[in-house]
């Protein structure tokens, strides 16, 4: 860069940190972050939007600026990183490299990282494990049986590779329990010691005595989860507590936000037996609410018995005006709204609020 | 070849469309022009199931009737639209311009509709 133009930026930045400085406003703060973005510093750029988050929680600017500003570092770490390990390879590197891959959401290229470190590491089983758990999150989010046996085969080799390997153990036992696979689930899990700092593994193997073995065909029980949408176990220590009334809150508030939109109506979010509603549903007799139930099942089943994988959206028309649905395993989200409602909008909100809730039970977990 | 044949094979021109048939309510195939990978007797069958199941769930609770159906899965679409008493079905793509499209599909619903008049 020309050094007069390098001047004339570092001037700009003088200016606009002084006026984030003396008149802070979420605006001030995205034009400072976004100059450092254009000089390549995700982690100023960074900085700036946590500054501002101190100061405006709530602003959906720097929230946006906060995001973007991790992944471009996280895309400088990725290529920092691939270059380093292009000159010296490390099995540390690998691993490193494929999380931060995964936390970019860029699984194609972790499963690549994953390839080439267990070419030049063959007897480490770390690539094995990443690819199970990357499959496995695949799996228990969408409930594709394609997913789980990818997950199977990877936690497969990860045994032959290191058959004491207790973080394998621990997501096959895991994963056999939640499908059914009882016999299975009881050989993984008593491989692994004893840990007080793993509770989950000492509910699992209490919950075995009284769970219903449902076969030893870990494939078949894969099938049957994606035939059914819902897995036959759940988590071994229920998601309870303080943590899980801040999620159903965190649930509502998304919901009452969907139900002020332009144009709907009555807004759900079910998951299993239970509804929350918003807008103008009476009670739980509603019919808008049986037509969701009906619909959402109706369609899990015509998507996957045409192979076309798991359905997760749709848009219903009718004198009625539009009921939107998004679902994902046993949740489900829905609205209806008057004709001419902006569908597009309304289905992302409610991806989100979906996503956002499975998210939730993920970390709880 | 008949206009509803013809309809429905201008509309598996478009990009990102795998098929399009036209079925009755009741499961019976009226035309198609599907791709080899879909069976058209699992065609009919599961639009007619997930279609009746859909009017029926509307109608029990006042709602009136399902006009157009758009599901998205994690491999694929498929749009259904109302054709008096049949439903055409399209199938597409998770690749495919939806919004692009919308407009053959549009014309094909149109061209259908007089043409099982005239029939």
């Amino acid at each position: 860069m020309h050094l007069i133009q390098r001047m004339k930026i570092w001037k700009e930045l003088k200016r606009l940190e002084r006026r984030a400085q003396q008149e802070p406003s979420p605006s001030t703060f995205v034009d400072l972050g976004q100059v450092y973005i254009n000089l390549d510093d995700a982690a100023k750029a960074m900085r700036v939007a946590q500054d501002g988050l101190a100061l405006f929680p709530d602003s959906v600017e720097l929230l946006k600026l906060r995001d973007f500003a991790n992944r471009s570092k996280l895309k400088t770490d990725v290529a920092d990183l691939a270059a380093k390990l292009q000159k010296t390879p490390s099995a540390k590197g690998y691993r490193e490299l494929a999380g931060l891959q995964l936390d970019l959401g860029d699984a194609a290229a972790a499963h690549a990282t994953c390839d080439a470190w267990s070419v030049r590491f063959p007897g480490d089983a770390g690539p094995w494990l990443v690819l199970a758990q990357s499959r496995l999150s695949n799996f228990y989010r969408d409930l594709s049986a394609r997913e789980g046996e990818e997950a199977v085969r990877c936690l497969q080799r990860v045994l032959s590779v290191d058959a004491a390997n207790a973080r394998g153990h621990r997501l096959f036992g895991e994963l056999a329990y939640r499908i059914g696979a009882i016999e299975a689930a009881r050989k993984h899990l008593q491989a692994i010691p004893v840990d007080p700092a793993e509770p989950e593994v000492q509910a699992m193997l209490r919950q075995l005595s009284v769970v219903q073995e449902l076969g030893d065909d870990i494939t078949a029980l894969l099938r049957e989860a994606e035939e059914h949408g819902a897995l036959p176990n759940a988590p071994a220590i229920p998601r309870g507590g303080q943590g899980r009334e801040e999620g159903m809150g965190r649930i509502r508030d998304a919901l009452a936000h969907i139900a002020e939109l332009a144009g709907v109506r009555k807004a759900t979010y079910i998951k299993g037996s239970r509804a929350l509603v918003k807008g103008a549903i009476r009670d739980g007799k509603d019919s808008f609410l049986r037509v969701v139930r009906v619909v959402a099942k109706a369609a899990h089943r015509f998507a996957r018995r045409i192979d076309i994988g798991n359905f997760n959206k749709g848009v219903i028309d009718g004198p009625f005006g539009h009921i939107c649905i998004c679902s994902y395993g046993e949740v489900v989200a829905a609205v209806q709204c008057d004709q001419g409602a902006a569908t597009t909008e309304i289905l992302a909100e409610l991806q989100e609020l979906v996503a956002g809730s499975l998210y939730m039970a993920g970390v709880e977990s | 070849m008949s206009k509803i044949q013809e309809a429905l094979t201008e509309l598996r021109r478009a990009p990102g469309v795998k098929g399009g048939a036209l079925v009755t309510a009741d499961g019976l195939m009226v035309a198609q022009s599907l791709d080899p990978r879909f069976h058209d007797e699992a065609v009919a069958g599961l639009t007619s199931f997930l279609l009746s199941t859909t009017c029926k769930s509307l109608a029990d609770g006042g709602m009136g009737t399902c006009e157009r159906f758009v599901l998205h899965a994690t491999h694929g679409r498929a749009v259904f639209a109302a054709v008096e008493e049949s439903f055409l079905v399209v199938l597409l793509d998770q690749f495919a311009d939806f919004d692009g499209c919308k407009a053959e599909i549009d014309v094909a619903v149109q061209q259908l509709r007089r043409s099982s008049r005239l029939q």
